[in-house]
């Protein structure tokens, strides 16, 4: 296991400079340089201040020795200044990353909760209007865009019944009620969504599980068809639906960005799209690569988690 | 389920000899072309079993008839605005309403669809292009080559959501990219993330396969590597890259939707499901049904390739046949 997890990491290494070069590459692809941003249009102009703009910001050195010292920067913690707000691109990157965790987690946690039950029902009453009436609305559900689910939830909860506030964010620790009121609506739409996905997949390994020779054996046993499906089949049925969902959960925190923007959730996909919007390139780069490395690790956590919860990987 | 499938296979084996025993002076061309014909009736039978697969198959016709029909069908210019006319309610002059420009929204619902499909067919094609050579190659040659190309291909797929679509997409905008370029960027990026599916899969198969003593003849015959490569190996993969691309076209007008919707799709006026949206949500108040028809037109058109994807699927994969 220990050689595993160290293998593991050792592969990551490659993985994470592949996406450092690519996010490194894509700010200088751009066309005009951090100059140009930085400095005004005169400026920009006028050789001198130019020359000692491309000295002060190391521009005037050969790309790799850039991207060297741009990497040993990162690493230190140093991502640079935003364009925008000049503070360190580090500090606000790390400011929003809770409200986009917060949310992606409330959303597959929401999305296991109906996902489970339906999916187990749908197996075990194979072929069953049950069964096929969870196929298709879990199809549907997958079919639907969030963003467009989003918006008549926003048309139906918010602006006909009232009930909760269309867009914003309140922090859990400053108001928890307020907090949660929130919450509902983009959790829902994710979980909606998610759910449809882990619907499916917990049905076919259930379906799989149920297939095998120790459900026999066990009602054999005489043990109670209840039993034998709660206890025994869905907790192996399972293992696939636990990883699959922390997959999802890694892509969640970059897929959030059309979610975050309808409901102007401050997370870390906001920050990113406006970014993008501002032209504050430094905060992109910086943005990408921490959601990357999230996901690279997020996807190492889920495959440890995987063998520990199904011992049998490990020695095949 | 092996006596189901068995007997499908012996039926499908009977119609193949069956085709080649017509006429032995045959050219070579013509026992493809009705070994092709023959393959599809039997391939269209199969389908035909699958409900999923029917349904998805008969919303897909559907779908790209109308998208081929949208200049006879479509009612009005998507594009030029008719300010007396603003924000109509349905009615048979304006089949699903106007927005806010008093532009006929069944007509932009036509148009836009017209260009996303379009767009997502491309896209898979490109993908496909991209990645099939990719990965046939790195699990053909394997070890060093092998490991080398799935470190970039595991660099990809560590963008995670939409942030790739998202980089590329800002690049386009820099380079100040317009019209048929802009459409052809994005393009370029949802078949560019498409590819390390399409690598991983491709590479899978041929892992296997060029460990197999056919492949092993055909390079005693003197082919060569590329060659083996592209006409043994490639067959394999097929089935499984059919249903991953049938589902992936759904999820790139997924992606394309939410794109424009933030914006960084085509700019305005030219009619799109997601950019129509967007502005709809200004009107979510008074007028909600704006925002209802370029989501359902989405929904449709996604769950065409899903249902037809499942059932491709069921068919083409008999262990998952039988659940």
């Amino acid at each position: 296991m220990l050689v595993y997890v160290i293998n593991r990491i050792l592969q990551l290494i490659p993985v994470v400079f592949v996406l450092s070069v690519l996010v490194f590459g894509f700010v200088h692809a751009l066309p005009g340089d951090v100059i140009d941003s930085l400095a005004g249009q005169e400026a920009a102009e006028d050789p001198e201040v130019r020359a000692a703009l491309e000295e002060e910001f190391g521009l005037n050195r050969p790309i790799y020795v850039q991207y060297a010292v741009w990497l040993g920067n990162v690493l230190q913690g140093d991502f640079g200044h935003s364009l925008v707000t000049r503070r360190p691109v580090s500090q606000e990157l790390f400011e929003r990353i809770p409200a986009t965790v917060y949310l992606a987690v409330v959303g597959i946690g929401l999305s296991i909760l109906i996902a489970v039950p339906l999916g187990t029902i749908a197996a075990v009453r194979r072929n069953t209007p049950t069964d096929y009436v969870a196929q298709v609305s879990s199809l549907i559900g997958i079919s639907i865009p969030e963003f467009w689910f989003a918006i008549l939830c926003i048309m139906l909860f918010s602006l006909h019944l009232g009930w909760l506030p269309s867009s914003g964010y309140v922090s859990p620790f400053t108001d928890f009620g307020a907090s949660v009121t929130y919450l509902v609506l983009p959790a829902l739409a994710i979980g909606f969504r998610q759910a449809a996905f882990t619907t499916r997949l917990t049905r076919s390994s259930m379906l799989d599980e149920i297939n095998k020779d120790y459900v026999n054996t066990g009602r054999s046993l005489g043990l109670s068809e209840r039993k034998v499906i709660y206890k025994y089949t869905l907790r192996n049925a399972l293992i696939p639906t636990v990883t699959i969902s922390g997959l999802q959960l890694a892509n969640l925190l970059g897929g959030t960005v059309v979610l975050e923007s309808i409901f102007s959730w401050p997370g870390i996909g906001l920050t990113i799209f406006q970014a993008i919007q501002l032209r504050d390139f430094p905060m992109i780069q910086a943005g990408v690569l921490v959601l990357g490395v999230m996901v690279v690790l997020i996807n190492l956590a889920v495959d440890i988690l995987y063998r520990v919860l199904n011992p049998r990987v490990g020695m095949a | 389920m092996p006596d189901g499938k068995a007997t499908t296979m012996e039926r499908q084996l009977r119609s193949r000899q069956r085709v080649d025993a017509v006429d032995p002076n045959d050219t070579p061309l013509k026992i493809r072309v009705r070994r092709i014909s023959a393959g599809t009736r039997t391939g269209l039978q199969e389908l035909s079993k699958s409900r999923t697969a029917t349904v998805g198959g008969i919303m897909i016709v559907f779908l790209f008839i109308v998208c081929l029909l949208t200049p006879v069908l479509a009612t009005h210019d998507p594009i030029k605005p008719d300010y007396r006319d603003r924000l109509a309610p349905m009615s048979s002059e304006h089949y699903f309403g106007t927005d806010k420009f008093g532009r006929d929204i069944y007509s932009r619902v036509l148009y836009g669809g017209q260009r996303t499909i379009a767009m997502s067919v491309a896209a898979v094609i490109f993908g496909l292009s991209l990645g099939i050579p990719f990965g046939i190659l790195a699990g053909y040659f394997g070890g060093r080559v092998d490991g080398l190309a799935m470190r970039f291909v595991d660099g990809l797929l560590a963008f995670p959501g939409l942030l790739l679509y998202l980089l590329i997409v800002t690049l386009a905008r820099e380079w100040k990219l317009e019209g048929f370029w802009n459409d052809a960027i994005l393009v370029f990026a949802l078949g560019f993330a498409f590819m390390p599916e399409v690598a991983r899969l491709a590479r899978g198969t041929a892992l296997v396969e060029a460990r197999k003593e056919y492949v092993e003849a055909s390079k005693v015959v003197g082919e060569g590597s590329f060659s083996v490569a592209m006409r043994q190996i490639l067959p394999n993969c097929v089935s499984p890259l059919i249903v991953n691309s049938t589902v992936r076209l759904g999820y790139m007008i997924l992606i394309i939707a939410a794109l424009s919707f933030l914006g960084l799709g085509t700019p305005p006026p030219t009619p799109d499901w997601g950019a129509d949206l967007s502005v709809a949500r200004d009107h979510m108040q008074t007028h909600p049904m704006i925002a209802v028809f370029p989501g359902l037109a989405i929904c449709f058109a996604v769950l065409a390739f899903n249902l037809f994807g499942d059932g491709l699927r069921d068919v083409l994969d008999p262990r998952l046949a039988d659940r």
